[in-house]
């Protein structure tokens, strides 16, 4: 009996050198250690030995069984290390892509939106907003447009029913906040406009707008080129160069426009500057008197400058769009870009 | 206005190339959107704002170019001969409704000859974009761009008569024009008629059968001031628009209307011969005002935050024609010529400077102070809810608010009301103001998914537009809409995260609601405190059917403004437990007929301080679970402040509740 054991410890440790693979060390573990394995049923068989030999064979067993419990276990954290070694057979493919979770997007309308707010907070500009279904006095008459001018016409301006219609500019917000509080004012108003265009590349019937106002005493066309210099450059760029140029706008006095260098060909010309080297940023200027008065400030006290901006077009100029469409479409192949 | 460079220099002279004169035209405010060369000369394209009309002529540009350049403006001669026989010995003009017509002239030429004009007028005119016609009608067009003022030539022999009458159309008179559509006419629209039909239609267009022709001897010029508004509403309503209408529309320089018409008169003698009758019929109603404006050099100063000298304000105003009338130390009191209609203020006067004096001379500075931006609870809510839809995979839309009518079903919870109509849409079809935003993102789904993306999991946060019953004014709500493509639970869960960390007080509350919109028994709608929040649901079979969807999303639509109102911005900081917790995990077994809501609510009613927390795993109901009944997986959290409990306290814990739930519910540990 004593030889039988000797002789299984001798074939087990055969057996485990053979042993290729966890599975295979597996299948040793079952044929010596296991419930119907050679172990037992030795251990089994002791009852029926003689007395003085069960103690002797019953030590003997064990201790066996705890050596080979021992082998199997060096033999597994064997292959686990090798398991780690490059150039063994099964080999981590580090090529193999990240696991992604989905994340969203905000709409690049809004991520604008927010850069520009982020801008003018620092300059101190709070955040108004007002209705997009307005009355006709503050789309018009309270700015200083005229009973007759084109732009009250159906083809300029969405109309409802009661003399109500979906404002065309956000400008409607500087009327409210000036009828409501007192200088001084730095405000900007995002927001949604509609306009009854035929809808192309260039074109939407419903855009966003920023309308941005500064109201003090002694504030000056300087301060306007200073303020939308500032945001200009701090938007495309400090390297662009700036262009204000004379313009109209019933409810400013003077006017200006305001264009950057073309950034897609640094000024050169090209089709998206129309070969001009200047793109159209901004609307701006000189709050005009005929506004204070709708609004019951003192235009000798203060002075003001009111700007706007079509967010649809500097997105497009950021990131090169070519179609204003794509912002309503909501593609999750566009959307997921930004 | 296309303009041409050499025809140019016959108003002013200066030496700017092409490009620099379209810079310094650019830079007054005249934008050159093109410069195209043609022959040996360039032909600018320029953008004249609608505050500009006599920009509308080369004078007024010349007149720009000059005041830029210090340069002298060169105004044609109109000095012509005449014969003794005078106008109104051959014709008369009445004026019927001087206030649409507040200024009527009337010149005539007789023993012209027809015929095709000289080389150089055809080449200018051609620059410009013009088609030659014969030498009259050329030098009509040749006047109408030299001062801005429209010119009509009648052939004087074929009108009846032989005289003009202004006055309004008689309902469905009918006139055919030079171009040869037809127009029916109504008492609003302004015609210049012989004795017996209209021959032209005020400002817009001449008619046929007067009009100059190879055959014409004897020509009636008319210039004149008519009512912008009026010919533009014709304008609009017949659909007509001419370099005529274009500049009326915009108003004509007044003072002008009979140096044109001396213009055209000298210009046909000398072309094409002709006798000019001695005098003019000159019908003017205009009242004859001076404006007079006074200019204080501080105020300019300051409102450009600029310094300059009353001289350089006083040279720039006359280099622009205006007349300095008297001036003191720190003023200026400024005449402003005829065709300068939209100067008549101060701050009329200095844009002009500004203007000229170049904004690129205007300083880019500021010492505006700091200012502490105000706080604004909406925008703080808006940026923390997008980070959390969007760290949760959901991706912002913005769609259009005005839709159709299919797409503004389903909004009872909302507004009963009707939509709000739109009296003017650009498609008939499309002409209601939403007052929901779920259509729109189905609709944004569809489109994801005709381009192959199979799961769009999306939200819009915009307004909905809510008419009221005792008000015109609609409400303008402010929604979230939430498309998800995880299932009911998934969702709802986004839902609980936004009221979690909005950290509002009011609990969630979800209560079954019917919509037809989703599939019966998986819609609910949802309150905080008593008030509508909104709702949740999975899409019925049959929306997804209709959609032709390939998977099944579900939607909520909450009142975002509700949620601004309710959040709480003002969070502080939990002390973090300073002993462990310890958890059990149990499978209950109870009927269908028992809510998550029944489990929780009778252990919570036990009021054990000890329980930290209970949160749900999942519903399983199959082989190993009795028919007509489901298994609950839970975890039960338990927790001391000052202690570690003992593995024995919380077995006891645990026997408690599940014999309450024994009791109270029927419920049994699953075996
Ligand atoms: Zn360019």
């Amino acid at each position: 009996m004593q030889k039988k054991l000797i002789e299984l410890q001798n074939q087990a440790k055969d057996d485990l050198a053979k042993a290729k693979s966890p599975d295979e060390i597996e299948r040793v573990r079952t044929k010596y250690l296991g419930r119907k394995g050679v172990i037992n049923e030795i251990i089994k068989a002791i009852p029926s030995l003689r007395p003085e030999q069960r103690s002797t064979i019953g030590k003997l067993a064990n201790k066996l069984k705890q050596e080979i419990s021992k082998w199997i276990e060096e033999t597994r954290e064997k292959f686990v290390v090798e398991e780690r070694v490059p150039g063994a057979e099964e080999m981590f493919d580090l090529s193999l892509p990240g696991k992604h979770k989905p994340y969203g997007h905000k709409h690049p309308i809004t991520q604008t939106i927010d850069e520009i707010k982020g801008i003018f907070s620092k300059l101190g500009f709070d955040i108004e907003y007002g209705p997009e279904v307005e009355l006709e006095y503050y789309n018009f008459d309270a700015l200083n447009i005229p009973p007759d001018h084109p732009s009250r016409e159906d083809f300029d301006t969405f109309y409802l029913d009661n003399k109500l219609l979906l404002r065309s500019q956000t400008s409607t917000v500087q009327i409210r906040v000036m009828k409501e509080k007192k200088p001084p004012i730095r405000m900007i108003a995002p927001g949604k406009v509609f306009r009854p265009d035929t809808v192309d590349a260039c074109h939407a019937s419903m855009f966003h707008q920023i309308e941005g106002l500064m109201v003090d005493k002694g504030v000056s066309f300087s301060d306007l080129k200073f303020i939308l210099t500032f945001f200009s450059k701090a938007y495309f760029g400090q390297d662009i160069k700036m262009r204000f140029r004379p313009s109209f706008f019933p409810f400013t006095e003077p006017s200006a426009e305001v264009d950057i260098s073309c950034s897609i060909c640094r000024g050169k010309g090209c089709s998206v500057c129309a070969y001009s080297g200047w793109v159209e940023v901004l609307g701006a200027g000189m709050v005009d008197p005929n506004v204070f008065e709708a609004v019951g400030y003192d235009a000798e006290k203060y002075a003001g400058f009111a700007f706007g901006l079509g967010v649809e077009r500097l997105a497009m100029l950021r990131y090169g769009i070519d179609d204003i469409r794509l912002f309503f479409e909501n593609d999750m192949r566009f959307l997921s870009q930004f | 206005m296309k303009v041409s460079y050499n025809w140019l220099k016959d108003y002013v002279k200066h030496n700017f190339s092409v490009k620099e004169l379209s810079e310094r035209l650019t830079n007054v405010g005249l934008v050159v959107d093109t410069t195209t060369p043609i022959d040996k000369d360039s032909c600018l394209d320029i953008e004249v704002t609608s505050n500009r009309p006599d920009c509308l002529g080369f004078i007024g540009i010349a007149r720009e170019v000059a005041a830029v350049a210090c340069n002298e403006l060169i105004i044609p001669d109109v000095d012509y001969a005449t014969i003794s026989e005078d106008v109104k010995d051959i014709t008369n003009v009445t004026v019927k409704d001087k206030e649409l017509c507040p200024r009527y002239t009337a010149r005539i030429i007789k023993n012209v000859s027809m015929g095709p004009s000289p080389e150089w007028l055809q080449k200018k005119i051609n620059t410009i974009g013009l088609r030659p016609v014969n030498n009259i009608v050329d030098i009509t067009n040749y006047v109408l761009m030299e001062s801005g003022q429209p010119l009509h030539a009648f052939d004087f022999d074929k009108l009846s008569g032989k005289k003009i009458t202004v006055r309004r159309a008689l309902n469905g008179e009918v006139m055919v024009a030079i171009d040869g559509s037809k127009c029916t006419l109504t008492p609003d629209m302004l015609v210049i008629a012989d004795s017996r039909k209209p021959v032209a239609i005020a400002g817009l267009m001449g008619g046929r059968d007067t009009e100059v022709s190879d055959t014409t001897k004897n020509i009636l010029l008319e210039s004149a001031f008519f009512e912008p508004g009026n010919v533009r509403r014709t304008s609009r309503k017949l659909g007509i628009r001419t370099d005529s209408s274009y500049r009326f529309e915009r108003r004509v320089d007044p003072e002008c209307v009979d140096w044109a018409s001396r213009r055209a008169a000298k210009l046909i003698q000398e072309i094409a011969g002709g006798e000019i009758a001695e005098g003019v019929i000159d019908r003017n109603y205009l009242k004859k005002e001076k404006t007079n404006v006074t200019l204080r050099i501080a105020r300019l100063n300051s409102l450009l935050g600029i310094h300059i000298e009353k001289d350089l304000v006083k040279d720039i105003m006359e280099r622009l024609q205006f007349k300095i009338i008297s001036e003191t130390k720190t003023s200026l009191k400024v005449n402003v010529p005829t065709f300068r209609g939209d100067v008549y203020r101060e701050i009329d006067l200095i844009e002009e400077v500004a203007r000229i004096h170049g904004y690129d001379n205007i300083p880019t500075k500021s010492n505006i102070g700091l200012k502490p931006i105000q706080e604004n609870k909406f925008d703080v809510v808006v940026e923390k809810v997008r980070n959390i839809i969007s760290g949760l995979g959901f991706s912002e839309v913005i769609t259009d608010s005005i839709v159709g009518n299919s797409q503004n079903q389903h909004d009872a919870i909302w507004s009963d009301n009707s939509s709000i109509k739109i009296v003017n849409p650009i498609r008939q079809d499309e002409n209601l103001l939403r007052k929901t935003l779920v259509h729109n993102l189905l609709r944004v789904k569809k489109h994801n998914q005709n381009y192959g993306i199979e799961k769009t999991q999306i939200y819009e946060l915009s307004k909905i537009y809510l008419p009221q019953k005792n008000d015109k004014i609609p409400e303008e709500k402010e929604c979230l809409c939430i498309l998800g493509e995880e299932g009911f639970l998934s969702l709802k869960g986004v839902v609980e995260a936004i009221h979690k960390h909005l950290n509002i007080e009011h609990k969630l509350e979800s209560t079954p609601y019917r919509f037809d919109l989703f599939r019966p028994g998986k819609s609910a709608k949802l309150k905080l405190g008593g008030k509508v929040l909104g709702y949740i649901g999975e899409l019925s079979s049959g929306t997804i059917k209709g959609h032709d969807f390939r998977s099944t999303p579900c939607i909520t639509e909450l009142n975002f403004n509700l949620l601004v109102d309710m959040a709480n911005l003002e969070s502080s900081f939990q002390k973090i437990p300073s002993f462990p917790t310890m958890m059990r995990d149990l499978a209950i077994v109870s009927d269908e007929k028992i809510t998550w809501n029944d489990i929780r609510g009778c252990i919570e009613s036990l009021k054990i301080d000890y329980v930290d927390g209970i949160e749900f795993f999942d519903v399983y109901r199959g082989k190993q679970v009795e028919q007509g009944k489901k298994s609950i997986a839970f975890r039960l959290i338990f927790r001391a402040d000052d202690r570690t409990l003992k593995s024995e306290e919380v077995d006891a814990l645990q026997e408690k509740i599940l014999e309450n739930l024994n009791k109270i519910l029927g419920v049994k540990l699953r075996t």
